[in-house]
């Protein structure tokens, strides 16, 4: 049944959505990009399914300024064409706010026709700064924090709070998130004081990280950590090859590690010293409704979420039914200013945003997490000081 | 001395696997001069299947044996649902039959599993290293070497000394003789598929074991390879295949290793202008096949 309701969302959502044509005066819809299919499925497929339970939470609770929220996904299928395309449909639709996929490169296309038609999109997890309001519009966010601060906190977790003062980096060459969070990393922590051995490349899918592990070892030298800025299962062929051979300076990375069959993969052998920032963290440590959340999401879908990128669903849509509440309409230049002006108390961290002149640049604060014997480890919020400007 | 031998195994190893690879591809296409394009989902489906066993108490062998297996069945089924029935009809129709396969399969693991990546059993000796020559390296790029030299020899043997070796290659250089001379050609298409079901099932064990997990798209990258290596090396020609797919790995571990910092992020756009030469030098690749051969 939970497969058939799984085809349905993926294939029959259109066909729904033929019922509702212009939402009523007693819905209000929210529209979503997202891609269930293909290479950012990974991603978008967990933010729906937070994002539906946020809705339903929402209509149990008596709704949104009075009216039942309704959310239909449409699938971008990790193409930007289409992900522009199903966006134009869902305002055809009269998609008051529209869910933008995460990344930059996938997201940004729905931003564009949202800005276009003058509603917000928020994206559930671009972390590029590229996401902004100086490149998509004043009325367009990311729930994530900027790789500005997920390289800041790393750099200042790796030389301000272990004392680890010289380090070899790892780019992989995928796409824009893998390329700047490197870039913040190797900013701020220069910027610290902290000396970089080696800089090294990458290419997502190559499968072979030997070369590199020879120009490591030509060094001569240990690095005191080894930050990966990488992307899907190529994390875990990287510190396998590192580990397997007898590297073990501490590796730490972005939020692309929170991923618990990348931990599984590196199990109790491999998976130690690893550290990572993320946007949260599946237990009540990180926030006291996450619990709450938790259970409601195993009620809908009979077990427990696979990686904490659910909660981005969640808060998503968390985030516009409080800006909509705040601005008591859902008319898109209110909204944007209520969001603007509003601070919010997700699951993934304290949020505020900055004017659109200032890019919408997300203050939000990270979870740092500490992989010990192939297991996660909460280690607290970080905020970086002074992160590097985008 | 040391970077020799470092470059020596990384070579090899890579190599290997390449070949194996563009060799499951090429056995396909030498009869039917037609790509398979869900070659890559056979990687796919030995991850899966190795997932799906992952947890259950049988020794890691019989699960790899039952993963190659189920690449083996997928490959013949890749002939029964995308091949056969239009086959004769339109190289066009065959073409689309394969990628919608290919869809089919990626869209089956996304819906049924997990568009996430779910992890895959992978036996003790693969995380461990040895020392030769003053070179750490682990035993499992040792393994894959070993491995792609059994298979290439078994792959000689059986196309060279066994009857159905003997009629696929005769069935590669001119099919319609070869049926009339009454070789069953269905068994031989089908047996192409099996034994490419085969090699990518066994190269996929040692692939996968460099990543210890597997998504739904983990098999565009060898398909790539794959076809790369083909093209290098000669797409009719078994021994063109192998060859293409150890001169990849040669100039992807070449560049690797001499490329500086600054140009090795265009390594892939290097290693494709240095096939765009090769292939203005030898059109055809590196080796001809068979002189003739209609499609059938």
């Amino acid at each position: 049944m939970a497969i058939f309701k799984k085809i349905l969302a993926l294939t029959g959502a259109a066909g729904l959505a033929l019922g509702v044509s212009a939402a009523g005066a007693e819905e209000i819809l929210i529209g979503g990009a997202l891609s269930l299919t293909g290479v950012q499925a990974p991603l978008d497929e967990p933010g729906y399914k937070g994002a539906k339970v946020a809705v339903k939470y929402l209509n149990d609770h008596g709704g949104l300024l009075g009216k039942k929220v309704k959310f239909i996904n449409l699938d971008g299928k990790s193409d930007p064409v289409t992900v522009g395309n199903v966006a134009v449909q869902l305002i055809d639709m009269g998609a008051k706010l529209i869910v933008a996929p995460c990344d930059f490169d996938f997201g940004g296309p729905a931003s564009r026709e949202a800005q276009k038609s003058g509603i917000v999109g928020i994206s559930t997890c671009a972390s590029d700064p590229l996401y902004s309001s100086w490149s998509l519009g004043d009325k367009q966010f990311t729930l994530s924090m900027w790789n500005t601060t997920m390289g800041a906190a790393a750099a200042e977790f790796a030389f301000n709070e272990r004392g680890w003062k010289t380090a070899y980096v790892v780019t992989d060459q995928f796409i824009a998130y893998t390329k700047s969070l490197s870039k913040y990393f190797l900013a701020h922590y220069k910027a610290l004081g902290g000396k970089v051995l080696l800089e090294d490349t990458y290419t997502n899918g190559s499968n072979d990280f030997s070369a590199q592990i020879a120009r490591l070892k030509a060094l001569g030298k240990k690095p005191d950590v080894i930050f990966i800025s990488s992307y899907g299962t190529d994390i875990g062929v990287i510190i396998r090859a590192l580990r397997e051979i007898g590297i073990d300076s501490p590796v730490v990375g972005g939020d692309s590690y929170d991923d618990p069959a990348l931990h599984k993969n590196l199990g109790e052998k491999l998976g130690n010293d690893i550290y990572f920032i993320t946007h949260t963290w599946m237990g009540p440590e990180a926030h006291p409704d996450m619990p709450k959340f938790l259970k409601l999401y195993k009620e809908m879908y009979g077990s427990a979420p696979d990686t904490a990128f659910v909660a981005t669903g969640w808060d998503t849509i968390m985030l516009m039914a409080e800006a909509v509440k705040a601005a008591g309409t859902t008319d898109g230049a209110a909204v944007a200013k209520a969001l603007e002006t509003g601070k919010f108390k997700l699951l993934t961290g304290e949020l505020s945003y900055k004017n659109a002149a200032q890019g919408h640049e997300p203050n939000k604060a990270a979870v740092l997490v500490e992989l010990k014997a192939g297991k996660p480890v909460f280690l607290g919020w970080r905020m970086p000081k002074n992160p590097p400007a985008p | 001395m040391v970077e020799l031998i470092q470059f020596g195994i990384d070579f090899l190893s890579l190599g290997g696997a390449y070949a194996l690879m563009a060799l499951g591809l090429v056995i396909v296409y030498g009869i039917l001069r037609l790509v398979n394009f869900a070659y890559g989902e056979l990687i796919m489906v030995t991850g899966y299947a190795l997932y799906l066993v992952n947890g259950t108490a049988l020794p890691w062998l019989v699960m790899a044996a039952f993963a190659v297996f189920i690449a083996v069945l997928t490959g013949i089924a890749t002939d029964y649902v995308a091949f056969r029935p239009v086959r004769a009809k339109s190289v066009t129709a065959v073409l689309i039959t394969s990628f919608a396969f290919s869809t089919l399969l990626q869209n089956a693991a996304l819906l049924f599993i997990s568009p996430r990546p779910r992890n895959i059993p992978l036996p003790d000796i693969f995380s461990r290293t040895v020392e030769i020559g003053g070179v750490i390296t682990p035993v499992r790029n040792l393994l894959t070497i070993a491995m792609s030299v059994i298979m290439l020899a078994l792959f000689a043997w059986l196309m060279r000394r066994t009857v159905i070796g003997i009629a696929m290659r005769a069935a590669a250089t001119h099919f319609t003789m070869a049926r009339m001379l009454g070789v069953p050609a269905n068994l031989i298409i089908s047996s192409a598929f099996a034994i490419s079901g085969l090699l990518a099932g066994i190269v996929a064990l040692f692939w996968l074991g460099r990543i210890g997990s597997v998504v739904p798209g983990i098999g565009l990258q060898p398909l790539l390879v794959a076809f790369i290596a083909t093209v290098i090396g000669g797409m009719r020609s078994l021994q063109g295949a192998v060859l293409g797919g150890f001169l990849l790995a040669f100039i992807d571990t070449s560049l690797n290793y001499s490329l500086p910092q600054d140009l090795l992020k265009f390594r892939d756009a290097f290693t494709f202008s240095l096939v765009i030469l090769i292939l203005l030098w030898r059109p055809e690749g590196l080796l001809k096949g068979p002189a003739s051969g209609q499609r059938t």
